[in-house]
């Protein structure tokens, strides 16, 4: 179901980078069931919410991308549907070729009700940071909508993006917190994960700081943020998890 | 603007900046060395110039006591730094000289089934802390997921998992046989009744989980063959299969009792992510005996400045989607009814 998913998302960007965009946003939305069948079925086998390790925090994202993906587009005048496409195809290939899909009973210490909030928070906040770094990207590059498409400038979609990711990142962040006082007697450890999800946060906040300062006379230097922000997520989700250097508690995720 | 509010912007920059960066070097030192690392002296400093910078950036930008959003993000920030604070290994030295409050900020007690106990290990051991109440452990007990599993694997890799339940049978392929699960065993012992050896379980005796499998040759020839949890991995036999089993842990739970002067004021069984909250302190389930299961050990956290960091997280979330979510809608909205 994972490879359906993937298939159909890439035949939605194929479709729409042919200028064929309602056959490009029938696959989209195929796609979107198709990967919510998965989420189904992977919840009736593991008899829990599946969002333990990689694989299924990634199935996730893969679902949810395509709701925030049409958000974006008709709510908040954010460009790009057909890169959410692919991106939606990018991040289902690890569920789909890298991560083990082995289902694992749930440990003691993720038997609590705050582990849905917290990793399901995290990931909507990742997808709108992502957008947020595509954006960036576009403003670097020079990209401009064209008048007629009443879409936000890139400048101005990244910082709209981060704005609505940012909360998502912060109640992340407090919800980890609070379940690690509940589960580990700490809120917080300086667990490598931790750190790294501060940082990641850290660097939003300075993002802003940065943009109220000097966002007017350095426009460019905004995107810069928005992707080191990106890169730092990256790692946090990436390197943390799936590096021996990094052993922590949060090693459920692997 | 004025040259003394563009250095308290200035600063602010470089303060979230170089957390930024201390928190990616305290990923690298481990969670032990960082926790040591940002309550050592340097940091403390830190700590106290970001609480002081966020004060003077309050009161210098008149912006952030007038918008509400962004009063309430970076209120809550210090409400946050100031409970953590509060709440460190300083703060309560300065609460013990301060108000003569005497409390640990953590520790580890230990107690036996059936015992009850008042002392927390404090310092790595170092130390001793007596508590005004005794702490009582009625049961501790593991609880585990059913079913169990076993796992069977060849010397060429092929590999199977069956639930080990008593009957269970699966054939390995034409050129090894069958698996059948006999019997289980929860804690296996051995005894010799006349002149025989006879497994059987023996409920007064440490946990040692066991299986008893029976694997039947193609030709016929059946084999007995015990697996046992505490030794994985353990192969012999003409067969070559390297059997384990595996019971997945489901929750451990220790049936507490507080006792204050002789009277039980308070029971509850703690678990992970369900500790027990009394007197200033919170109990956690924390590790126990991997042998025999005969104590538990609890994780024994002072409460100080906790409700003042819930506080300011509460406050920074409000905060956060008051100013970034919620104003902008409004806004929006009430532009549109225009």
């Amino acid at each position: 179901m994972i490879y359906a998913a993937m298939a159909t998302y890439l035949l939605a960007f194929s479709a729409t980078v042919l200028h064929r965009a309602k056959l490009g946003r029938a696959f989209y939305l195929v796609g979107f069931f198709i990967a919510i069948f998965a989420f189904g079925y992977r919840w009736h086998h593991v008899r829990h919410v599946p969002l333990q390790n990689l694989f299924e925090v990634f199935l996730c994202l893969g679902i949810i991308w395509y709701p925030v993906s049409r958000l974006c587009f008709r709510s908040l005048h954010i460009r790009g549907q057909h890169a959410d496409m692919l991106l939606a195809a990018v991040v289902l290939f690890p569920a789909g070729f890298v991560f083990s899909a082995e289902p694992q009973r749930l440990p003691p210490a993720l038997q609590s009700w705050l582990f849905v909030p917290h990793v399901a928070v995290y990931a909507l906040a990742y997808i709108f940071m992502a957008k947020a770094t595509f954006q960036a990207i576009s403003q670097l590059v020079g990209s401009t909508p064209s008048p007629n498409e009443n879409m936000l400038p890139p400048e101005q979609a990244t910082y709209r993006m981060i704005c609505v990711g940012f909360p998502l990142l912060t109640l992340g962040l407090i919800l980890g917190s609070c379940w690690g006082k509940l589960a580990w007697g700490d809120y917080w450890g300086w667990d490598p994960k931790e750190l790294w999800s501060l940082a990641s946060w850290l660097v939003y906040v300075g993002y802003f700081h940065f943009r109220y300062m000097f966002g007017k006379k350095y426009p460019r230097a905004n995107g810069a943020w928005a992707i080191a922000g990106m890169m730092v997520i990256l790692i946090t989700l990436f390197w943390v998890n799936l590096s021996k250097l990094f052993a922590g508690l949060h090693s459920y995720a692997t | 603007m004025s040259r003394f509010r563009r250095a308290v912007l200035w600063a602010a920059l470089a303060l979230i900046m170089l957390l930024t960066i201390l928190s990616i070097y305290g990923a690298f030192l481990g969670a032990e060395r960082a926790k040591a690392f940002f309550n050592s002296l340097p940091l403390a400093v830190y700590w106290l110039a970001l609480t002081a910078l966020f004060i003077v950036g309050l009161v210098v930008f008149r912006r952030l006591i007038r918008v509400p959003g962004l009063l309430f993000i970076h209120g809550g920030c210090v409400l946050v730094l100031a409970g953590s604070m509060w709440a460190s290994r300083a703060g309560h030295a300065l609460q013990v000289r301060l108000f003569g409050i005497d409390k640990i900020p953590s520790g580890r007690m230990a107690i036996f089934e059936g015992q009850r106990e008042n002392r927390v290990l404090v310092e790595n051991g170092r130390m001793t802390f007596t508590l005004h109440f005794y702490i009582k452990l009625k049961d501790f007990r593991i609880e585990y997921y059913q079913p169990s599993y076993l796992r069977i694997q060849t010397p060429q890799g092929r590999t199977w998992t069956i639930p080990a339940e008593t009957g269970k049978e699966i054939s390995l392929g034409g050129d090894i046989g069958t698996l059948k699960i006999v019997r289980l065993f929860e804690s296996f012992k051995i005894k010799i009744e006349d002149g025989t050896r006879m497994a059987f379980d023996d409920p007064n005796a440490p946990p040692n989980p066991a299986l008893q499998v029976e694997i039947t040759s193609p030709d016929g020839d059946a084999t007995s063959r015990y697996v046992f949890e505490r030794f994985p991995g353990h192969a012999h036999g003409e067969d070559e299969l390297l059997l384990r089993y595996r019971r997945v842990i489901r929750d451990y739970v220790s049936e507490l009792q507080v006792i204050k002067d002789g009277d039980i004021v308070a029971e509850k069984n703690i678990e992970v992510n369900h500790p027990l909250h009394f007197g200033g302190y919170h109990f956690y389930q924390h590790s126990y005996d991997a042998e025999a299961g005969q104590y538990t050990i609890l994780m024994v956290v002072s409460d100080t400045g906790l409700n003042l960091v819930y506080a300011g997280y509460l406050i920074l979330c409000g905060g956060v989607f008051w100013h970034f979510w919620a104003r902008p809608i409004i806004t929006a909205a009430s532009t549109k009814s225009e």
